[in-house]
Protein backbone atom coordinates (compact mmCIF):
# COMPACT_ATOMS: atom_id res chain seq x y z
CA UNK A 1 0.00 0.00 0.00
CA UNK A 2 1.27 3.44 -0.87
CA UNK A 3 -0.30 6.65 0.44
CA UNK A 4 0.74 9.89 -1.21
CA UNK A 5 -0.41 13.07 0.48
CA UNK A 6 -3.93 12.08 1.53
CA UNK A 7 -5.47 14.86 3.58
CA UNK A 8 -8.84 15.69 5.08
CA UNK A 9 -10.49 18.68 6.73
CA UNK A 10 -14.00 19.05 8.11
CA UNK A 11 -16.19 22.08 8.62
CA UNK A 12 -17.07 22.38 12.29
CA UNK A 13 -19.31 24.72 14.25
CA UNK A 14 -22.93 25.60 13.59
CA UNK A 15 -22.72 29.38 13.19
CA UNK A 16 -19.04 30.20 13.03
CA UNK A 17 -17.91 27.62 10.53
CA UNK A 18 -14.23 26.80 10.68
CA UNK A 19 -12.06 24.13 9.15
CA UNK A 20 -10.81 21.34 11.37
CA UNK A 21 -7.84 19.53 9.92
CA UNK A 22 -8.40 15.85 10.66
CA UNK A 23 -5.50 14.59 8.58
CA UNK A 24 -2.43 16.46 7.43
CA UNK A 25 -0.94 15.33 4.10
CA UNK A 26 -0.02 11.71 4.79
CA UNK A 27 2.76 9.79 3.07
CA UNK A 28 3.17 6.15 3.96
CA UNK A 29 4.36 2.88 2.42
CA UNK A 30 3.39 -0.54 3.70
CA UNK A 31 5.06 -3.42 1.87
CA UNK A 32 3.38 -6.75 1.16
CA UNK A 33 3.37 -9.21 4.05
CA UNK A 34 3.97 -6.63 6.75
CA UNK A 35 1.98 -6.13 9.93
CA UNK A 36 1.80 -2.38 10.28
CA UNK A 37 0.49 -0.73 13.43
CA UNK A 38 -1.10 2.65 13.00
CA UNK A 39 -0.87 4.07 16.47
CA UNK A 40 -1.88 7.28 18.14
CA UNK A 41 -4.19 8.59 20.83
CA UNK A 42 -7.94 8.91 20.39
CA UNK A 43 -8.81 11.60 17.89
CA UNK A 44 -5.43 11.54 16.19
CA UNK A 45 -6.81 10.67 12.74
CA UNK A 46 -6.37 6.89 12.63
CA UNK A 47 -10.00 6.12 11.84
CA UNK A 48 -10.18 9.00 9.36
CA UNK A 49 -7.27 7.51 7.42
CA UNK A 50 -8.92 4.11 7.31
CA UNK A 51 -12.26 5.60 6.31
CA UNK A 52 -10.62 7.47 3.45
CA UNK A 53 -8.91 4.32 2.21
CA UNK A 54 -12.18 2.39 2.41
CA UNK A 55 -14.07 5.09 0.50
CA UNK A 56 -16.33 6.01 3.42
CA UNK A 57 -14.93 9.53 3.63
CA UNK A 58 -13.64 11.55 0.67
CA UNK A 59 -10.10 12.93 0.85
CA UNK A 60 -9.61 16.60 0.02
CA UNK A 61 -6.39 15.84 -1.82
CA UNK A 62 -3.79 13.16 -2.33
CA UNK A 63 -3.83 9.67 -3.70
CA UNK A 64 -3.16 6.10 -2.66
CA UNK A 65 -2.80 2.68 -4.16
CA UNK A 66 -3.65 -0.63 -2.57
CA UNK A 67 -2.38 -3.91 -3.99
CA UNK A 68 -1.20 -1.92 -6.99
CA UNK A 69 -4.62 -0.42 -7.80
CA UNK A 70 -5.96 3.11 -7.25
CA UNK A 71 -7.68 3.24 -3.89
CA UNK A 72 -10.79 4.91 -5.31
CA UNK A 73 -11.47 1.92 -7.55
CA UNK A 74 -13.04 -1.42 -6.72
CA UNK A 75 -10.48 -3.91 -8.04
CA UNK A 76 -8.49 -4.29 -4.81
CA UNK A 77 -11.60 -4.54 -2.64
CA UNK A 78 -12.15 -8.09 -3.82
CA UNK A 79 -8.81 -8.97 -2.18
CA UNK A 80 -9.08 -6.86 0.97
CA UNK A 81 -10.87 -7.05 4.30
CA UNK A 82 -11.94 -4.28 6.66
CA UNK A 83 -13.07 -4.27 10.27
CA UNK A 84 -14.51 -0.88 11.30
CA UNK A 85 -14.16 0.49 14.79
CA UNK A 86 -17.02 -0.68 17.04
CA UNK A 87 -18.84 -2.40 14.21
CA UNK A 88 -22.60 -2.73 14.11
CA UNK A 89 -24.34 -5.41 12.14
CA UNK A 90 -27.99 -5.89 11.22
CA UNK A 91 -29.63 -7.14 14.37
CA UNK A 92 -32.40 -8.90 12.46
CA UNK A 93 -29.89 -11.29 10.86
CA UNK A 94 -28.01 -14.22 12.32
CA UNK A 95 -24.22 -14.39 12.01
CA UNK A 96 -24.53 -17.05 9.32
CA UNK A 97 -27.00 -14.94 7.35
CA UNK A 98 -24.81 -11.87 7.67
CA UNK A 99 -21.74 -13.69 6.41
CA UNK A 100 -23.76 -15.09 3.53
CA UNK A 101 -24.84 -11.55 2.63
CA UNK A 102 -21.27 -10.25 2.86
CA UNK A 103 -20.11 -13.18 0.73
CA UNK A 104 -22.69 -12.38 -1.94
CA UNK A 105 -21.41 -8.80 -2.09
CA UNK A 106 -17.91 -10.19 -2.54
CA UNK A 107 -19.14 -12.37 -5.40
CA UNK A 108 -18.36 -15.66 -3.68
CA UNK A 109 -20.22 -18.75 -4.86
CA UNK A 110 -22.80 -20.27 -2.53
CA UNK A 111 -20.75 -23.34 -1.53
CA UNK A 112 -17.62 -21.30 -0.90
CA UNK A 113 -19.61 -18.77 1.14
CA UNK A 114 -21.05 -21.50 3.31
CA UNK A 115 -17.73 -23.27 3.85
CA UNK A 116 -15.77 -20.11 4.64
CA UNK A 117 -18.48 -18.81 6.96
CA UNK A 118 -18.55 -22.13 8.81
CA UNK A 119 -14.76 -22.23 9.17
CA UNK A 120 -14.51 -18.63 10.37
CA UNK A 121 -17.40 -18.93 12.81
CA UNK A 122 -15.72 -21.99 14.31
CA UNK A 123 -12.32 -20.32 14.45
CA UNK A 124 -13.72 -17.24 16.14
CA UNK A 125 -15.78 -19.23 18.63
CA UNK A 126 -19.17 -18.19 17.25
CA UNK A 127 -20.30 -21.53 15.81
CA UNK A 128 -22.63 -22.26 18.74
CA UNK A 129 -24.46 -18.95 18.33
CA UNK A 130 -24.22 -18.74 14.54
CA UNK A 131 -27.98 -19.09 14.10
CA UNK A 132 -29.01 -16.63 16.80
CA UNK A 133 -30.13 -13.10 15.86
CA UNK A 134 -27.32 -10.59 16.21
CA UNK A 135 -29.40 -8.50 18.60
CA UNK A 136 -28.50 -11.08 21.24
CA UNK A 137 -24.77 -10.67 20.62
CA UNK A 138 -22.50 -8.95 23.11
CA UNK A 139 -20.06 -6.27 22.00
CA UNK A 140 -17.22 -8.79 21.94
CA UNK A 141 -19.24 -11.24 19.84
CA UNK A 142 -20.03 -8.48 17.36
CA UNK A 143 -16.33 -7.70 17.16
CA UNK A 144 -15.59 -11.34 16.39
CA UNK A 145 -18.24 -11.34 13.68
CA UNK A 146 -16.63 -8.19 12.32
CA UNK A 147 -13.36 -10.07 12.03
CA UNK A 148 -15.11 -12.97 10.34
CA UNK A 149 -16.63 -10.76 7.65
CA UNK A 150 -13.25 -9.05 7.14
CA UNK A 151 -11.58 -12.41 6.49
CA UNK A 152 -14.39 -13.99 4.47
CA UNK A 153 -12.72 -13.50 1.09
CA UNK A 154 -9.34 -14.77 2.33
CA UNK A 155 -7.92 -11.28 1.77
CA UNK A 156 -4.36 -10.38 0.88
CA UNK A 157 -4.53 -7.21 2.91
CA UNK A 158 -6.60 -6.62 6.04
CA UNK A 159 -7.47 -3.26 7.56
CA UNK A 160 -8.46 -3.46 11.21
CA UNK A 161 -9.63 -0.41 13.13
CA UNK A 162 -9.05 -0.98 16.85
CA UNK A 163 -9.51 -4.76 16.55
CA UNK A 164 -9.03 -5.41 20.28
CA UNK A 165 -11.70 -2.93 21.31
CA UNK A 166 -14.48 -4.46 23.40
CA UNK A 167 -12.84 -7.86 23.65
CA UNK A 168 -12.25 -9.85 26.81
CA UNK A 169 -8.76 -11.35 27.41
CA UNK A 170 -9.68 -14.51 25.52
CA UNK A 171 -10.95 -12.48 22.61
CA UNK A 172 -7.81 -10.37 22.60
CA UNK A 173 -5.67 -13.48 22.51
CA UNK A 174 -7.80 -14.76 19.64
CA UNK A 175 -7.21 -11.60 17.61
CA UNK A 176 -3.56 -11.70 18.54
CA UNK A 177 -3.28 -15.25 17.21
CA UNK A 178 -5.27 -14.32 14.13
CA UNK A 179 -2.94 -11.49 13.22
CA UNK A 180 0.07 -13.72 13.84
CA UNK A 181 -1.47 -16.32 11.58
CA UNK A 182 -2.04 -13.72 8.85
CA UNK A 183 1.57 -12.67 9.20
CA UNK A 184 2.73 -16.28 8.79
CA UNK A 185 0.68 -16.47 5.58
CA UNK A 186 2.53 -13.38 4.28
CA UNK A 187 -0.65 -11.29 4.34
CA UNK A 188 -0.48 -7.58 4.97
CA UNK A 189 -2.21 -6.27 8.06
CA UNK A 190 -2.78 -2.57 8.66
CA UNK A 191 -4.29 -2.06 12.07
CA UNK A 192 -4.94 0.95 14.21
CA UNK A 193 -4.65 0.94 17.95
CA UNK A 194 -3.88 3.21 20.86
CA UNK A 195 -2.80 0.31 23.03
CA UNK A 196 0.95 0.15 22.90
CA UNK A 197 1.47 -3.49 24.02
CA UNK A 198 -0.75 -4.66 21.12
CA UNK A 199 1.35 -2.78 18.63
CA UNK A 200 4.54 -3.84 20.32
CA UNK A 201 3.80 -7.53 20.27
CA UNK A 202 2.32 -7.73 16.79
CA UNK A 203 3.81 -5.16 14.46
CA UNK A 204 6.78 -5.28 12.18
CA UNK A 205 6.59 -1.51 11.91
CA UNK A 206 4.40 1.26 13.23
CA UNK A 207 3.33 4.71 12.15
CA UNK A 208 2.87 7.20 14.93
CA UNK A 209 0.05 9.66 14.40
CA UNK A 210 -0.74 12.69 16.47
CA UNK A 211 -3.28 15.43 15.80
CA UNK A 212 -3.65 14.28 12.21
CA UNK A 213 0.07 14.34 11.50
CA UNK A 214 2.31 11.34 11.01
CA UNK A 215 5.07 11.99 13.51
CA UNK A 216 7.26 9.15 12.37
CA UNK A 217 7.19 5.60 11.15
CA UNK A 218 9.52 2.69 11.65
CA UNK A 219 10.14 0.02 14.25
CA UNK A 220 8.34 0.80 17.51
CA UNK A 221 11.43 0.87 19.71
CA UNK A 222 13.14 3.15 17.21
CA UNK A 223 10.46 5.78 16.97
CA UNK A 224 9.04 5.83 20.46
CA UNK A 225 12.28 5.39 22.36
CA UNK A 226 10.38 4.41 25.46
CA UNK A 227 12.35 4.13 28.67
CA UNK A 228 11.46 1.47 31.14
CA UNK A 229 10.19 3.71 33.90
CA UNK A 230 10.06 1.06 36.57
CA UNK A 231 9.90 -2.68 37.13
CA UNK A 232 7.08 -4.65 38.69
CA UNK A 233 8.41 -7.22 41.18
CA UNK A 234 6.14 -9.94 42.57
CA UNK A 235 7.24 -11.13 46.01
CA UNK A 236 6.02 -13.97 48.24
CA UNK A 237 6.89 -14.95 51.80
CA UNK A 238 8.09 -11.52 52.90
CA UNK A 239 7.17 -10.50 56.42
CA UNK A 240 4.62 -7.77 57.11
CA UNK A 241 7.15 -5.80 59.13
CA UNK A 242 9.55 -5.91 56.21
CA UNK A 243 6.90 -4.70 53.82
CA UNK A 244 5.86 -1.86 56.12
CA UNK A 245 9.37 -0.43 55.92
CA UNK A 246 10.02 -1.12 52.26
CA UNK A 247 13.69 -1.04 51.16
CA UNK A 248 15.18 1.81 49.19
CA UNK A 249 14.16 1.70 45.55
CA UNK A 250 10.57 0.58 46.13
CA UNK A 251 8.39 3.29 44.63
CA UNK A 252 5.05 1.74 45.47
CA UNK A 253 3.66 -1.49 46.91
CA UNK A 254 0.32 -3.28 47.03
CA UNK A 255 -0.87 -6.63 48.42
CA UNK A 256 -2.02 -9.24 45.89
CA UNK A 257 -3.53 -12.03 48.00
CA UNK A 258 -0.68 -13.35 50.18
CA UNK A 259 1.91 -11.81 47.88
CA UNK A 260 3.19 -8.30 47.33
CA UNK A 261 3.56 -6.42 44.11
CA UNK A 262 6.35 -3.83 44.25
CA UNK A 263 7.06 -1.04 41.78
CA UNK A 264 10.84 -0.82 41.82
CA UNK A 265 13.23 1.72 40.36
CA UNK A 266 15.19 -0.04 37.62
CA UNK A 267 18.55 1.01 39.09
CA UNK A 268 17.68 -0.32 42.55
CA UNK A 269 16.46 -3.77 41.45
CA UNK A 270 19.46 -5.74 42.75
CA UNK A 271 19.32 -4.06 46.14
CA UNK A 272 15.57 -4.76 46.49
CA UNK A 273 15.92 -8.43 45.52
CA UNK A 274 18.72 -8.93 48.05
CA UNK A 275 16.66 -7.27 50.78
CA UNK A 276 13.66 -9.50 50.05
CA UNK A 277 15.78 -12.65 50.15
CA UNK A 278 17.48 -11.64 53.37
CA UNK A 279 14.02 -11.28 54.92
CA UNK A 280 13.19 -14.85 53.83
CA UNK A 281 10.97 -13.87 50.94
CA UNK A 282 11.17 -14.95 47.29
CA UNK A 283 11.00 -12.97 44.10
CA UNK A 284 8.46 -14.67 41.84
CA UNK A 285 8.70 -12.46 38.79
CA UNK A 286 10.18 -9.21 37.50
CA UNK A 287 8.38 -7.40 34.68
CA UNK A 288 9.22 -4.23 32.84
CA UNK A 289 6.44 -1.67 33.09
CA UNK A 290 6.01 0.56 30.12
CA UNK A 291 3.92 3.62 29.63
CA UNK A 292 0.81 3.37 27.54
CA UNK A 293 0.98 5.33 24.34
CA UNK A 294 -1.42 7.89 25.71
CA UNK A 295 0.61 8.28 28.89
CA UNK A 296 3.69 8.64 26.76
CA UNK A 297 2.00 11.30 24.68
CA UNK A 298 0.80 13.22 27.68
CA UNK A 299 4.21 13.05 29.28
CA UNK A 300 6.35 13.66 26.23
CA UNK A 301 4.21 16.11 24.34
CA UNK A 302 2.63 17.90 27.23
CA UNK A 303 -1.00 18.13 26.09
CA UNK A 304 -4.13 16.00 25.91
CA UNK A 305 -4.72 13.20 23.47
CA UNK A 306 -7.40 15.01 21.53
CA UNK A 307 -5.24 18.02 20.81
CA UNK B 1 -24.31 -2.95 -16.06
CA UNK B 2 -22.11 -5.99 -15.43
CA UNK B 3 -23.31 -9.33 -14.16
CA UNK B 4 -21.34 -8.88 -10.93
CA UNK B 5 -23.08 -5.54 -10.42
CA UNK B 6 -26.51 -7.14 -10.93
CA UNK B 7 -25.63 -9.83 -8.40
CA UNK B 8 -24.68 -7.23 -5.81
CA UNK B 9 -27.87 -5.25 -6.43
CA UNK B 10 -29.86 -8.49 -6.08
CA UNK B 11 -28.06 -9.25 -2.80
CA UNK B 12 -28.88 -5.82 -1.35
CA UNK B 13 -32.48 -6.08 -2.59
CA UNK B 14 -32.92 -9.52 -1.03
CA UNK B 15 -31.50 -8.29 2.27
CA UNK B 16 -33.66 -5.15 2.26
CA UNK B 17 -36.71 -7.30 1.61
CA UNK B 18 -35.67 -9.61 4.43
CA UNK B 19 -35.20 -6.63 6.74
CA UNK B 20 -38.62 -5.20 5.98
CA UNK B 21 -40.45 -8.51 6.38
CA UNK B 22 -38.82 -8.87 9.79
CA UNK B 23 -40.07 -5.43 10.85
CA UNK B 24 -42.93 -5.71 13.31
CA UNK B 25 -44.41 -2.43 12.12
CA UNK B 26 -45.07 -3.99 8.70
CA UNK B 27 -47.28 -6.71 10.15
CA UNK B 28 -49.16 -4.22 12.29
CA UNK B 29 -49.92 -2.05 9.27
CA UNK B 30 -50.96 -4.96 7.05
CA UNK B 31 -53.12 -6.31 9.88
CA UNK B 32 -54.93 -2.98 10.26
CA UNK B 33 -55.33 -2.65 6.50
CA UNK B 34 -56.97 -6.07 6.28
CA UNK B 35 -59.09 -5.31 9.34
CA UNK B 36 -60.28 -2.12 7.64
CA UNK B 37 -61.16 -4.07 4.52
CA UNK B 38 -63.03 -6.69 6.49
CA UNK B 39 -64.96 -3.94 8.24
CA UNK B 40 -66.55 -3.47 4.82
CA UNK B 41 -68.51 -6.63 5.62
CA UNK B 42 -70.14 -4.93 8.59
CA UNK B 43 -70.74 -1.65 6.79
CA UNK B 44 -72.20 -3.53 3.87
CA UNK B 45 -74.80 -5.03 6.20
CA UNK B 46 -75.58 -1.67 7.79
CA UNK B 47 -75.79 0.17 4.50
CA UNK B 48 -79.37 0.74 3.29
CA UNK B 49 -78.52 0.05 -0.34
CA UNK B 50 -75.91 -2.58 0.56
CA UNK B 51 -73.69 -0.73 -1.83
CA UNK B 52 -70.88 -2.67 -3.49
CA UNK B 53 -69.10 0.64 -3.97
CA UNK B 54 -68.68 0.99 -0.23
CA UNK B 55 -66.68 -2.23 0.06
CA UNK B 56 -64.51 -1.38 -2.94
CA UNK B 57 -63.91 2.19 -1.76
CA UNK B 58 -62.91 1.02 1.68
CA UNK B 59 -60.65 -1.71 0.32
CA UNK B 60 -58.77 0.54 -2.08
CA UNK B 61 -58.50 3.36 0.46
CA UNK B 62 -57.09 0.97 3.09
CA UNK B 63 -54.60 -0.35 0.56
CA UNK B 64 -53.46 3.14 -0.36
CA UNK B 65 -53.27 4.61 3.16
CA UNK B 66 -51.44 1.68 4.70
CA UNK B 67 -49.27 1.28 1.62
CA UNK B 68 -48.19 4.92 1.97
CA UNK B 69 -47.44 4.39 5.67
CA UNK B 70 -45.30 1.32 4.92
CA UNK B 71 -43.47 3.05 2.05
CA UNK B 72 -42.89 6.13 4.17
CA UNK B 73 -41.83 4.56 7.45
CA UNK B 74 -39.61 1.88 6.02
CA UNK B 75 -38.40 3.99 3.08
CA UNK B 76 -37.06 6.89 5.15
CA UNK B 77 -34.95 4.55 7.26
CA UNK B 78 -33.39 2.72 4.31
CA UNK B 79 -30.19 4.76 4.34
CA UNK B 80 -30.39 7.20 7.27
CA UNK B 81 -30.86 4.42 9.81
CA UNK B 82 -27.83 2.63 8.42
CA UNK B 83 -25.80 5.82 8.56
CA UNK B 84 -26.80 6.38 12.17
CA UNK B 85 -25.86 2.84 13.16
CA UNK B 86 -22.83 2.71 10.86
CA UNK B 87 -23.86 -0.68 9.52
CA UNK B 88 -22.88 0.41 6.01
CA UNK B 89 -19.18 0.64 6.80
CA UNK B 90 -18.21 -2.99 6.26
CA UNK B 91 -20.47 -3.25 3.22
CA UNK B 92 -19.21 -0.19 1.36
CA UNK B 93 -15.63 -1.32 1.94
CA UNK B 94 -16.49 -4.33 -0.21
CA UNK B 95 -16.81 -4.05 -3.98
CA UNK B 96 -20.28 -2.53 -3.60
CA UNK B 97 -20.81 0.84 -5.27
CA UNK B 98 -23.03 3.38 -3.62
CA UNK B 99 -25.49 3.52 -6.51
CA UNK B 100 -25.78 -0.27 -6.38
CA UNK B 101 -26.65 -0.02 -2.72
CA UNK B 102 -29.37 2.58 -3.33
CA UNK B 103 -30.86 0.72 -6.28
CA UNK B 104 -30.82 -2.55 -4.34
CA UNK B 105 -32.58 -0.92 -1.40
CA UNK B 106 -35.23 0.56 -3.69
CA UNK B 107 -35.89 -2.77 -5.38
CA UNK B 108 -35.97 -4.60 -2.05
CA UNK B 109 -38.62 -2.34 -0.58
CA UNK B 110 -40.54 -2.35 -3.87
CA UNK B 111 -40.64 -6.12 -3.61
CA UNK B 112 -41.98 -5.93 -0.07
CA UNK B 113 -44.66 -3.48 -1.16
CA UNK B 114 -45.61 -5.77 -4.03
CA UNK B 115 -46.07 -8.69 -1.64
CA UNK B 116 -48.17 -6.48 0.67
CA UNK B 117 -50.29 -5.21 -2.19
CA UNK B 118 -50.93 -8.77 -3.32
CA UNK B 119 -51.95 -9.80 0.21
CA UNK B 120 -54.22 -6.77 0.62
CA UNK B 121 -55.77 -7.29 -2.83
CA UNK B 122 -56.58 -10.87 -1.91
CA UNK B 123 -58.14 -9.62 1.34
CA UNK B 124 -60.24 -7.10 -0.61
CA UNK B 125 -61.37 -9.66 -3.19
CA UNK B 126 -62.14 -12.05 -0.34
CA UNK B 127 -64.30 -9.43 1.33
CA UNK B 128 -66.17 -8.83 -1.93
CA UNK B 129 -66.63 -12.54 -2.38
CA UNK B 130 -68.04 -12.90 1.15
CA UNK B 131 -70.65 -10.25 0.34
CA UNK B 132 -71.65 -12.21 -2.74
CA UNK B 133 -70.02 -9.98 -5.35
CA UNK B 134 -67.98 -11.38 -8.19
CA UNK B 135 -64.45 -10.56 -9.22
CA UNK B 136 -64.10 -7.11 -10.81
CA UNK B 137 -60.93 -6.97 -12.96
CA UNK B 138 -61.21 -3.18 -13.07
CA UNK B 139 -60.10 -3.12 -9.44
CA UNK B 140 -56.71 -4.41 -10.45
CA UNK B 141 -56.16 -1.27 -12.53
CA UNK B 142 -56.59 0.89 -9.44
CA UNK B 143 -54.39 -1.50 -7.44
CA UNK B 144 -51.70 -1.19 -10.11
CA UNK B 145 -51.67 2.61 -10.02
CA UNK B 146 -51.65 2.57 -6.22
CA UNK B 147 -48.57 0.36 -6.41
CA UNK B 148 -46.92 2.81 -8.84
CA UNK B 149 -47.61 5.71 -6.50
CA UNK B 150 -46.01 3.72 -3.65
CA UNK B 151 -42.89 3.12 -5.75
CA UNK B 152 -42.60 6.86 -6.30
CA UNK B 153 -42.99 7.48 -2.56
CA UNK B 154 -40.21 4.98 -1.83
CA UNK B 155 -37.93 6.76 -4.34
CA UNK B 156 -38.66 10.13 -2.72
CA UNK B 157 -38.19 8.70 0.78
CA UNK B 158 -34.90 7.16 -0.31
CA UNK B 159 -33.76 10.51 -1.69
CA UNK B 160 -34.45 12.30 1.58
CA UNK B 161 -33.02 9.37 3.52
CA UNK B 162 -29.62 9.94 1.90
CA UNK B 163 -29.65 13.59 2.91
CA UNK B 164 -30.97 13.78 6.44
CA UNK B 165 -32.18 11.93 9.53
CA UNK B 166 -35.11 9.50 9.47
CA UNK B 167 -37.43 11.98 11.18
CA UNK B 168 -36.67 14.87 8.84
CA UNK B 169 -36.79 12.54 5.86
CA UNK B 170 -40.26 11.34 6.96
CA UNK B 171 -41.54 14.90 7.39
CA UNK B 172 -40.07 16.01 4.04
CA UNK B 173 -41.45 13.01 2.17
CA UNK B 174 -44.87 13.42 3.76
CA UNK B 175 -44.99 17.12 2.83
CA UNK B 176 -43.97 16.40 -0.75
CA UNK B 177 -46.53 13.62 -1.11
CA UNK B 178 -49.21 15.86 0.39
CA UNK B 179 -48.30 18.70 -1.97
CA UNK B 180 -48.35 16.20 -4.82
CA UNK B 181 -51.88 15.14 -3.90
CA UNK B 182 -52.96 18.74 -4.37
CA UNK B 183 -50.72 19.59 -7.32
CA UNK B 184 -53.74 20.71 -9.33
CA UNK B 185 -54.32 23.46 -6.77
CA UNK B 186 -50.79 24.70 -7.48
CA UNK B 187 -51.46 24.61 -11.22
CA UNK B 188 -54.55 26.81 -10.78
CA UNK B 189 -52.76 29.15 -8.42
CA UNK B 190 -52.83 31.96 -11.00
CA UNK B 191 -56.57 32.38 -10.44
CA UNK B 192 -55.90 33.11 -6.76
CA UNK B 193 -52.60 34.95 -7.30
CA UNK B 194 -52.93 36.66 -10.69
CA UNK B 195 -49.67 38.58 -10.18
CA UNK B 196 -47.58 35.48 -9.61
CA UNK B 197 -45.33 34.77 -12.62
CA UNK B 198 -46.64 31.91 -14.71
CA UNK B 199 -43.17 30.35 -15.09
CA UNK B 200 -42.80 30.13 -11.31
CA UNK B 201 -46.14 28.38 -10.93
CA UNK B 202 -45.23 25.98 -13.74
CA UNK B 203 -41.82 25.34 -12.20
CA UNK B 204 -43.36 24.45 -8.83
CA UNK B 205 -46.09 22.37 -10.47
CA UNK B 206 -43.71 20.31 -12.60
CA UNK B 207 -41.15 19.93 -9.82
CA UNK B 208 -43.66 18.18 -7.62
CA UNK B 209 -44.92 14.77 -8.73
CA UNK B 210 -48.66 14.94 -9.26
CA UNK B 211 -50.01 12.10 -7.16
CA UNK B 212 -53.57 12.68 -8.32
CA UNK B 213 -52.47 11.12 -11.64
CA UNK B 214 -52.32 7.79 -9.86
CA UNK B 215 -55.74 8.08 -8.30
CA UNK B 216 -58.11 5.98 -10.40
CA UNK B 217 -60.13 4.68 -7.46
CA UNK B 218 -63.36 6.55 -8.16
CA UNK B 219 -63.27 5.83 -11.86
CA UNK B 220 -62.74 2.14 -11.30
CA UNK B 221 -65.37 1.87 -8.61
CA UNK B 222 -67.92 3.59 -10.88
CA UNK B 223 -66.98 1.26 -13.71
CA UNK B 224 -65.36 3.85 -16.00
CA UNK B 225 -62.96 2.37 -18.51
CA UNK B 226 -59.25 3.16 -18.23
CA UNK B 227 -57.38 2.87 -21.52
CA UNK B 228 -54.12 1.02 -21.93
CA UNK B 229 -52.54 4.25 -23.24
CA UNK B 230 -53.47 6.00 -20.03
CA UNK B 231 -51.97 3.23 -17.95
CA UNK B 232 -48.80 3.37 -20.01
CA UNK B 233 -48.63 7.11 -19.54
CA UNK B 234 -49.04 6.75 -15.75
CA UNK B 235 -46.34 4.06 -15.74
CA UNK B 236 -44.01 6.33 -17.69
CA UNK B 237 -44.81 9.22 -15.36
CA UNK B 238 -43.94 7.07 -12.35
CA UNK B 239 -40.77 5.81 -14.01
CA UNK B 240 -39.59 9.31 -14.88
CA UNK B 241 -40.16 10.83 -11.45
CA UNK B 242 -38.89 7.77 -9.59
CA UNK B 243 -35.80 7.66 -11.81
CA UNK B 244 -35.21 11.34 -11.18
CA UNK B 245 -35.58 10.92 -7.40
CA UNK B 246 -33.19 7.95 -7.45
CA UNK B 247 -30.71 9.87 -9.58
CA UNK B 248 -30.79 12.80 -7.16
CA UNK B 249 -30.41 10.37 -4.26
CA UNK B 250 -27.35 8.88 -5.90
CA UNK B 251 -25.82 12.27 -6.70
CA UNK B 252 -26.38 13.39 -3.11
CA UNK B 253 -24.96 10.18 -1.67
CA UNK B 254 -22.13 9.60 -4.13
CA UNK B 255 -19.48 11.68 -2.39
CA UNK B 256 -21.08 12.09 1.00
CA UNK B 257 -18.78 11.57 3.97
CA UNK B 258 -20.21 8.90 6.23
CA UNK B 259 -20.40 9.98 9.89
Amino acid sequence: MRICGLEKSYNVGLWRRRRFRALEPLHLDVPVGEVFGYIGPNGSGKTTTLKILMGLVMADAGDASILGHPYRGDVWRQRAGYLPEQPYFYDYLTAREYLDYAGRLLGLERGLRRDRAHALLSRLGLHKVADQPLRRYSKGMQQRLGLAQALLNDPEVVFLDEPMSGLDPLGRQLVHDLIQSLRSQRKSVFFSTHILPDAESLCDRVGLLRAGRLQSSGRLDEILDIDVSHLEVLVSGASSSFMEVAPTGVLDKRAVGDRWCLDVDENQLGRVIRAVEQDGGRVRSVRAQRLSLEEFFVRELGDGPSS
Amino acid sequence: MSRASLRRIAAVAANTHRESVRERVLYNLVFFAILMMLSGLLLDELSVRQDEKLVKDLGLAAMEIFGILIALFIGVGLVSKELDKRSLYPLLAKPLRRWELLLGKFIGLALTLLVNIVVMTMAMLGTLSLTGRGFDPGLLVAVYTIFLSLLLIVAIALFFSTLTSSTLAAVSTFCLVLAGRYADVIRNMSTVLPDAPRWLIDLVYYSIPNFSNFDLKDRVVYGDAVSVEELLWITLYCGTYSGLALLLAFLGFRRRDLP
